[in-house]
C-alpha cells in the first residue's frame, strides 16, 4: 500500500517575486526519477511543506507541457507560506501529489474559452491557459480577464506582456486602486464586460477568484448566455491531507480535495447557501 | 455456522491465552470505575483480566481508538531525511465490543478504505478478530433497536456471544471466527438446542430493554430531503459550547488534524482528532471562515451524520450508541435533534 502521506523533497531552483507577498517557485524533485514521472493535469494542487513548520494545499501553476519541474506561486499569508518566502534558490521544499480533479482542456476543443480571475486566482488558471496556448489551433476565441487591487498585486506581470502580444488572444486587466502609470481598465473584473464582446454561442469559462468575485462573475456570464455546465470554478477550502481524509474541505457532500476543487456551476448551484461556495 | 457454548468462568482463561497469539483488548474496568477497552499486555496481564467487565453499560471512548489514535506520528524527520513510522501491525482481538461499535468500526474502516487508502489506519485493522458480547442492560441513551445497528448483529461480525446466565452462546459469523473457536476448542463446548432458545430470548428481552425509540428512518428521510428548519440548529447553537466532545466520543467521527513538531534538527509530522464544530476547522490562512456562524456548524455536524454520509454510503453516520447525550456537558444528544425532526 502506498503511504500517501509522505513528502518528497524538491530543490528551488529559481524564485520570481510577483507581489509584494507574492513569489513563483520553481522546483524540481530531487529523485530524478520522479522529476521524470511526476504527471498533472491544469487545476491540480500539490501538498506543500516544510519539515517541522507544516503543509498546505497549493494549485500548481506550471503547465503539464512543461517538463521536469514544476511551479507554484505562493502568497506570504499564514505560517508555513511566511516561512516558504524566507527561502532561498537551492533549499529544500517537500511536495506530494498531485491531487484534486481538473480543468476541461480536450473536452472543450473547437469551443470559446474565457478566463476571468482576481488576485492570487490567476496562478492556477495558468496551467489551463500555457496548455491550451501549446495548442492554439485547437480552440476558438480566448479571453482572459483579469483583475487585482493594485497594479503591483497582478502576478505574471512580464508574462502578461507577451500573452497580450500573441495574435488572437485578448487580455484585459482591471485594478481597483490605480496608480499613477497604469493604463488599463479600472474597476472590479465584471465592469471588463462593457470592454469587450462577452457572448459566445459556444463558450467555457473557468474562474479562480475570492467568493465574492465568483458570484458576481458567474452572474454576468448567465446574463451572457453561458450554460451553468460550461462555467468552471475551482474553489479553495482548508486542508489537511488532499486526499479526502481530513475531512476539513468538506462541502455539502463532497470534498473540494478529492470531488475538486474543479466545479462547473451547475454543481456549485446546487450546494446549499450555508456552504458559501460563492460570497 | 454452528453455535458454541463458552462457559462466563472460561473467559479469561480463553483472553489470557489468546493474548499469547493476538494482540488482546478487553473492556476492563478501570480505577475510575468506568471501563475501557484496554491491551492486555506486560506482565500483569493476569491483574488486568480479572478487572474484565463485560456487563458494561457503555464505553466511555468508543474503540475506534485502537485503530485511529487520537494522536499518532505518521513520520518522523532527522535533518531533512523522513523515516516513516508505519509498522507492521500485529493481528488484533477485540474482545467484547458492543454491536453498535462493531458498526461504527465498519463504517470508519469503509471510510479510510475509500478512494485513497489510509495506510495508518489499514495497517493497524487490517488483521482484526471483532467479538462482540450482546449487551444485557442497554443504556438510557441508547437506540440501537431505532438505528438497526443492536443490540445484536446479523452479520459483519467474527463471534457474537449471547449472555444466557452461567455461560454465553457463541454465534460464529465468518471462517476467521470459527478458526479461532476450533484454535481453542478446550475453551468452547457444544450448544444444546435447549441454549439456543434460551440464546433467542435473552435477545427478545434485550431489545426490549431499549427503551429509547425513535423513528430513525423519518429522520434521515426528512435530513435527505433538506426539510429540517434552520432555526432548530439555531436553537442548539444558542446552547452548544462547540466543545467537541461528542464528536471525539463518536464512533464514526474520523476528522484529523495535522501539525508539525520539531526540536532542533528533528521532529515529526502528526495527526490528531479534529472536530467540525469548531471555529478553526475551516479558517484558511487568510482568515477567511466559510463557517465562522456557529449555526452552520452546527447543521454540518448533524447533516453530515444524517444525510450526507446516508447518501453516500447507504449507511447512517450514526450508529445509536448515544455517546453524544451522554458525554455533552450542556445535554445535546442527537437523538434528542432526531425527536425534534421527526416529530412535525
Amino acid at each position: 500500500m502506498r503511504n500517501e502521506y509522505l513528502p518528497h523533497p524538491a530543490i528551488i531552483e529559481s524564485i520570481q517575486r510577483e507581489s509584494f507577498d507574492t513569489k513563483t517557485f520553481k522546483l524540481v524533485f530531487k529523485d530524478k526519477a520522479l522529476a521524470e514521472s511526476f504527471n498533472y493535469k491544469p487545476g491540480q494542487f500539490v501538498q506543500v511543506s516544510l519539515l517541522g513548520v507544516g503543509e498546505s494545499p497549493i494549485s500548481i501553476t506550471s503547465s503539464p507541457s512543461d517538463k521536469g519541474f514544476l511551479e507554484l506561486t505562493i502568497r506570504a499569508v499564514g505560517k508555513l507560506t511566511r516561512a516558504i518566502h524566507q527561502l532561498k534558490q537551492g533549499d529544500k521544499i517537500y511536495i506530494r501529489g498531485p491531487y484534486g480533479n481538473s480543468f476541461p482542456v480536450d473536452e472543450v476543443a473547437g469551443k470559446d474559452l474565457y478566463f476571468i480571475a482576481g488576485g492570487i486566482g490567476l496562478p492556477p488558471l495558468r496551467s489551463v491557459i500555457k496548455s491550451v496556448f501549446v495548442r492554439r489551433g485547437d480552440f476558438g476565441k480566448i479571453k482572459i480577464l483579469y483583475g487585482a487591487k493594485t497594479p503591483n498585486e497582478l502576478c505574471f506581470k512580464e508574462e502578461l506582456k507577451v500573452w497580450k502580444q500573441i495574435d488572437n488572444i485578448e487580455v484585459l486587466l482591471t485594478v481597483d486602486e490605480p496608480d499613477d502609470r497604469w493604463q488599463e481598465n479600472v474597476g472590479v473584473v465584471t465592469t471588463l464586460w462593457g470592454k469587450t464582446d462577452m457572448v459566445s454561442p459556444n463558450g467555457v469559462a473557468y474562474i479562480c477568484g475570492p467568493p465574492i468575485m465568483i458570484k458576481f462573475v458567474i452572474e454576468k456570464l448567465l446574463t451572457s448566455g453561458f450554460r451553468d455546465e460550461d462555467i468552471y470554478i475551482t474553489l479553495e477550502r482548508y486542508m489537511k491531507c488532499g486526499i479526502g481524509k481530513c475531512g476539513h474541505c468538506n462541502i455539502a457532500g463532497m470534498f473540494v480535495c478529492i470531488d475538486g476543487p474543479v466545479f462547473t456551476y451547475s454543481q456549485l448551484k446546487k450546494f446549499p447557501d450555508k456552504e458559501k461556495a460563492m460570497a | 455456522m454452528k453455535e458454541r457454548l463458552l462457559e462466563k468462568d472460561n473467559v479469561k482463561a480463553l483472553c489470557m491465552s489468546a493474548s499469547e497469539q493476538w494482540e488482546t483488548y478487553l473492556p476492563l474496568k478501570s480505577i475510575g470505575g468506568d471501563t475501557h477497552f484496554i491491551k492486555l499486555d506486560g506482565k500483569d496481564r493476569e491483574l488486568l483480566a480479572d478487572k474484565l467487565n463485560l456487563e458494561y453499560e457503555s464505553l466511555v471512548v468508543p474503540p475506534k481508538f485502537i485503530l485511529f489514535p487520537q494522536l499518532e506520528s505518521l513520520f518522523k524527520f532527522e535533518g531533512e531525511k523522513i523515516i516513516e513510522t508505519v509498522k507492521p501491525a500485529a493481528k488484533k482481538l477485540l474482545f467484547g465490543l458492543r454491536a453498535c461499535d462493531v458498526k461504527g468500526l465498519k463504517f470508519i474502516d469503509d471510510f479510510f478504505k475509500r478512494n485513497f487508502e489510509d495506510i495508518y489506519y489499514l495497517s493497524r485493522s487490517a488483521d482484526k478478530l471483532l467479538v462482540i458480547v450482546g449487551c444485557k442492560s442497554p443504556a438510557e441513551n441508547c437506540f440501537c433497536t431505532s438505528a438497526k445497528t443492536g443490540p445484536f448483529l446479523e452479520n459483519g461480525f467474527d463471534l457474537q456471544l449471547v449472555d444466557i446466565g452461567e455461560r454465553f452462546v457463541v454465534e460464529i459469523g465468518s471462517e476467521r471466527g470459527k478458526e479461532f473457536v476450533d484454535t481453542y476448542q478446550q475453551f468452547f463446548a457444544e450448544a444444546s438446542k435447549n441454549d439456543l432458545e434460551r440464546s433467542k430470548s435473552e435477545k427478545h428481552s434485550v431489545e426490549q430493554k431499549v427503551s429509547l425509540s425513535l423513528d430513525f428512518e423519518k429522520a434521515i428521510e426528512r435530513f435527505c430531503e433538506d426539510k429540517v428548519p434552520e432555526q432548530m440548529y439555531e436553537r442548539i447553537a444558542e446552547r452548544c459550547i462547540y466543545c467537541g466532545g461528542c464528536l471525539y466520543v463518536c464512533p464514526t467521527c474520523t476528522c484529523f488534524n495535522v501539525f508539525d513538531e520539531r526540536r532542533e534538527n528533528s521532529g515529526r509530522r502528526y495527526r490528531n482528532w479534529d472536530a467540525c464544530v469548531f471555529e478553526g476547522y475551516t479558517r484558511e490562512a487568510s482568515g477567511h471562515n466559510p463557517r465562522l456562524e456557529k449555526w452552520i456548524r452546527t447543521s454540518r455536524r448533524y447533516e453530515h451524520k444524517l444525510k450526507y454520509d446516508y447518501l453516500t454510503t447507504g449507511m447512517s453516520g450514526c450508529v445509536g450508541c448515544g455517546r453524544c447525550l451522554s458525554s455533552c456537558p450542556v445535554n445535546i444528544g442527537i437523538s434528542q435533534v432526531i425527536e425534534e425532526v421527526t416529530k412535525q
